[in-house]
């Protein structure tokens, strides 16, 4: 090593370790410099309101009259000439007894809002600061922040198929704005597709003595569809379930001949 | 009547149930029919988010064919009295189950009869405890009027 080599091998090491630093910050949500993350202590312990209810526990979509856990489109819809394409697409295999392009069950993630009533249980648990749902169904996670912070730049925001969901307070409603989806393999139902213009609106509130989480959804799509669709699902308490590592494996769909048949149209 | 009423709301629960934990779309299984075979098993997993029975089956042409029937995840099936011991690799059981479209062997599980006479089937939703009330059945008598 030369001496100019030596002199400048600290300098190397610590712009090795910044990057390193770096990187790993790249898989976090952004923060702005110098705030909290969600599960600081300094940041749950900051005096708030208290929360008009608490979420903490294990929900499960309980289906039942006026309550389908398929997130279908209102009578009248127009789809954009785009999303039309697949929806005909989708129509044209379910009359020939197939399914079209059921990504779900080639290991594709949900998503929102498909994650939220596929039937599996989901565990929630409330701090001051974000709600963490972890469904059973391949542990999908999301998390509502509620610590006052904003949407990440779109700039630098990093598209998911839970999307980033930022919720706020509105009296007895806790109201969630989601955004920031993926641009393809998202399906809000069979043969309509989520794009990266999805917006998610969720006004949540408890009814029933706290048994009964009901959620408005209030669905805008500009590229898949026009105008919004708004529709309201609800979930009970399962309070003897709790939820297990549920994965998509590998080896699973080659012993799922449902996946590998030529019932699918991809 | 009262027995079709009762076979329609079968169908419909096993429907509901099978399509409601999958983890996919069950495009391809003709609901309306069952199959029945005798074989060995060759594999037997017992996971999430589904379990899976491998069964080798003689065929008519003196050959073997590996009939593969999709299972409910453990949560359901051990509301039916499973247990993961339940078939190993090597044991003789019939299988039924809801068939392929294709015709190809294997499809949904329904039951099995081990070969000490056991039938276990296929389990209920867990995820239903907790949840409403179910509706009543239709096969309830009704009521006559009060003279």
């Amino acid at each position: 090593m030369t001496r100019s080599q030596s002199t400048r091998a600290p300098q190397l090491a610590a712009l090795i370790v910044i990057g390193l630093f770096a990187v790993s910050d790249l898989s976090a949500q952004f923060q702005a410099p110098g705030a909290l993350g969600a599960l600081a202590p300094a940041n749950i312990a900051k005096p708030r309101p208290k929360a008009p209810f608490d979420l903490t526990g294990t929900w499960l979509h309980g289906g039942g009259p006026d309550n389908n856990f398929r997130f279908s489109p209102p009578a009248g819809f127009k789809l954009t000439p785009s999303a039309q394409v697949h929806y005909d697409a989708a129509r044209k295999a379910q009359s020939e007894g197939k399914v079209y392009r059921d990504e779900i069950g080639q290991c594709w993630p949900a998503g929102l809002p498909v994650i939220m009533t596929r039937v599996w249980p989901i565990a929630m648990i409330q701090l001051p600061t974000a709600i963490y749902m972890i469904s059973e169904f391949m542990n999908s996670m999301r998390v509502v922040y509620l610590d006052g912070r904003s949407h990440t730049d779109p700039d630098i925001a990093v598209p998911s198929f839970n999307g980033e969901s930022i919720g706020r307070w509105e009296n007895d409603t806790l109201v969630v704005d989601t955004r920031y989806f993926v641009a393809d393999h998202h399906w809000i139902d069979s043969g309509i597709p989520g794009s990266d213009a999805l917006n998610i609106i969720e006004r949540m509130r408890l009814t029933n003595e706290g048994k009964t989480l009901e959620i408005e959804y209030t669905l805008t799509d500009p590229k898949s569809w026009e105008g919004s669709w708004k529709m309201t699902k609800r979930w009970q308490r399962v309070d003897e379930r709790d939820i297990a590592e549920v994965e998509c494996l590998p080896d699973l769909n080659q012993h799922m001949p449902t996946t590998q048949s030529n019932a699918n149209v991809r | 009547m009262k027995k079709m009423l009762l076979t329609t709301m079968l169908a419909i629960a096993v429907l509901a149930a099978n399509s409601g934990y999958a983890h996919h779309s069950g495009a391809g299984i003709d609901r309306t029919k069952t199959v029945t075979v005798d074989g060995t098993v060759k594999q037997f997993k017992w996971g999430n988010p589904h379990s899976w029975l491998e069964v080798e089956v003689t065929n008519n042409k003196g050959g073997v064919d590996l009939w593969n029937f999709e299972m409910n995840p453990p949560a359901y099936l051990v509301q039916s009295g499973w247990k993961s011991s339940s078939v190993k690799a090597g044991d003789k059981v019939k299988v039924t189950g809801r068939p392929f479209l294709s015709g190809d062997p294997g499809g949904i599980f329904v039951s099995v009869t081990l070969a000490n006479g056991q039938v276990l089937a296929g389990g209920r939703a867990p995820s239903q405890v907790g949840g409403p009330p179910p509706a009543t059945p239709a096969t309830q008598p009704v009521p006559a009027p009060k003279q």
